[in-house]
């Protein structure tokens, strides 16, 4: 049965890495990498936010300052910004320790206010630094490639970070580092007093969950090759990477997989056919939706109702998400 | 160029305008302390209100302040209401501020996308009969506009202080905020109290969206720019506070009068925010409070 169902996702995972052979149309493929995207930025968020419950409305920061790293080091340098995504990675790392270490000691609704500032800051910091490129934004030289062929090249890319970035939150949650972090957030207080070092944990998960996004923005620079203070620090997609992983679940590292895939689809469809307003607008209705029928988020809720001993999985009625949350974390 | 009359006008100007963001800040403040309910739609029910004043103006003549006697009654009972079916079924959530944050955020996107949908993103400016006129004082202009803003946020803070502290309800609320569960010992109903409190952020983002829309044009994105200043006003005046929030809004007002006088404009805001992390960081607790 468990090998069966791995080999069905080991098939899944290689039907997506050979799409880009069968040319799917360009669109599709960015749609795709735009989802991937999220799904790192969700799922390395929910190391922090999720497992510890501390949570960050920054991230995005993170991501920014790679892309930034990356971007200056190809334009002074000449690195190539698929080496420069490591230093980029590692960049954001070092931004989030030192960031995080005199932040993590806040809490609840404090923390979450002193990294929506620190978005800020970096947002208009990079914006009146003429260094930077200021608010005229940085051009790179576009990848000296067919547009088919290098979307595919990114597409791989951020596939393959993607599947790292969920792999490792994965790790984590089962290690016994994931452990100390789902103690803090269950109680931080008690977490001290069975000799767990939380400052210490908290500092960790926060570097490390700063190094994908730094990670992806060093390869996004790249690929949209034109990078603005308002594209890479949109404050808009800290806080959508905060939904999505909630409304998927932060206890685990499949809730954000979820979240972010199925609310990618959901917004993709529905800026399709109907006014983005309106689309927007539907949005805003599922996450109340969710915070109010579900809220330990959505593969919580559909396991419940999945998994229950009578079996009467009738009961779960919410779209096409649990296709995939049918199986267990395993 | 720093000579005393340039810091003399921003001392007063900052003050004028940290009067309103004390207004917006102070029902922020009064869900968060009494009821950890923070509401990120706060801020755009502001701007609603700012456009109802706008609308009324525009099309038929109707003085903002007249307006207010139409949004507040109306904003107290659709807090009521909002209350009653979106935040109470999650009062019993596990982490009751993450999920209102949640909850509220996904009520300010409904908002603000409807704002949009029904009126465009255009900024739009409150332009009154007296809006071009100024009194004089010395070498000190003041705005007429800005007076009467400040001046209707002066009100409405003390109204809000008066109903807490004078009335029965109001200490009820207060007595909420203070210890809930020996509020609760006490024969007060928490969930009323919760729910009139809520009726009164609401009432006076009204209010306070329409002072604002006296001193800044607004479109429906702007409210992701005032809820920044109704987090420092929280921080800075202490959870649930109201004098603190009006402390708060004045001090913050002064600062960025003042910071307009001495930094470039493009810098205030980074020296806000980065106050604001300062702030955080050594007093969490805010600095008004005990």
């Amino acid at each position: 049965m468990r090998s069966k169902r791995s080999l069905l996702l080991v098939g899944f995972l290689c039907v997506l890495a050979l799409l880009p052979l069968i040319r799917p149309p360009a669109y599709f493929l960015s749609f795709l990498f735009k989802m991937f995207l999220f799904i790192i930025l969700a799922e390395s968020w929910n190391l922090v936010g999720g497992f510890t419950g501390y949570l960050s409305f920054g991230h995005v920061a993170f991501f920014g300052i790679g892309a930034y790293t990356s971007a200056m080091l190809f334009q002074l340098a000449g690195l190539s910004p698929f080496l420069g995504a490591l230093p980029a990675g590692l960049m954001a790392s070092a931004v989030a320790f030192l960031i995080g270490y005199p932040c993590l000691r806040l809490k609840g609704p404090y923390f979450a206010v002193v990294t929506l500032c620190f978005a800020f800051v970096m947002d208009l910091t990079v914006k009146n630094w003429a260094f930077l490129g200021g608010a005229e934004g940085i051009h790179l030289k576009l990848v000296p490639l067919d547009i088919q062929v290098s979307r595919s090249i990114f597409y791989e890319i951020f596939l393959g970070l993607a599947l790292v970035t969920v792999l490792s939150v994965r790790h984590v949650q089962h290690s016994k580092f994931g452990m100390g972090l789902t103690s803090i957030r269950e109680d931080e207080d008690v977490a001290q007093t069975l000799c767990i070092r939380t400052a210490g944990l908290k500092v960790k998960a926060f570097v490390l969950s700063a190094f994908f996004p730094g990670v992806a923005g060093g390869i996004y620079a790249y690929y949209i090759s034109y990078i603005h203070p308002d594209i890479v620090f949109d404050i808009n997609v800290s806080i959508l990477i905060v939904l999505m992983a909630l409304f998927g679940g932060g206890s685990s590292w499949l809730g954000p997989l979820i979240g972010a895939g199925f609310l990618s689809v959901i917004n993709e469809f529905l800026s399709m056919f109907i006014k983005p307003e309106i689309a927007r607008m539907i949005y805003g209705a599922l996450f109340m939706a969710v915070i109010i029928f579900m809220p330990d988020g959505v593969v919580a809720y559909v396991r419940k109702w999945a998994f229950r001993p009578e079996g009467a999985s009738a009961a779960s009625s919410s779209g096409e998400g649990e296709a995939q949350t049918g199986e267990r974390p395993c | 160029m720093f000579n005393r009359i340039v810091i003399l006008q921003s001392v007063v100007s900052g003050l004028l305008m940290g009067g309103i963001y004390a207004l917006l800040g102070v029902g922020f403040s009064l869900t968060w302390g009494v009821m950890k309910v923070i509401n990120i739609a706060h801020a755009a029910f502001g701007i609603l209100a700012a456009y109802i004043a706008y609308w009324g103006l525009t099309l038929y003549g109707i003085d903002p302040m007249l307006s207010l006697i139409l949004t507040v009654p109306l904003f107290f009972c659709s807090g009521l209401i909002i209350y009653r079916f979106l935040i109470q079924p999650i009062t019993r959530a596990r982490d009751i501020v993450v999920a209102s944050m949640i909850l509220t955020f996904g009520l300010a996107i409904i908002l603000e996308n409807a704002m949009l949908f029904a009126w465009q993103p255009d900024e739009r400016l409150i332009t009154t009969s007296y809006s071009t006129k100024a009194i004089f004082l010395g070498e000190i202009i003041i705005k007429v506009s800005s007076l009467v803003g400040f001046v209707l946020s002066i009100l409405g803070i003390s109204a809000i202080y008066f109903f807490l502290h004078r009335t029965h309800i109001g200490k009820a609320v207060r007595a909420t905020w203070q210890e809930p569960e020996g509020a609760a010992l006490q024969g007060i109903n928490l969930g009323k109290v919760s729910m009139i409190t809520f009726g009164l952020a609401l009432a006076s983002s009204g209010a306070g969206g329409v002072t604002m829309a006296y001193m800044y044009s607004f479109n429906p994105p702007a409210h992701n720019l005032w809820l920044i200043f109704l987090f420092l006003v929280v921080i800075v005046g202490g959870v649930g506070s109201v004098v603190g929030s009006a402390a708060a809004g004045l001090i913050i007002g002064l600062i960025i009068g003042l910071s307009g006088a001495f930094f470039p404009q493009q810098w205030i805001n980074v020296i806000l925010f980065g106050l604001l992390m300062g702030i955080l960081l050594v007093k969490p607790e805010g600095l008004f409070k005990t």
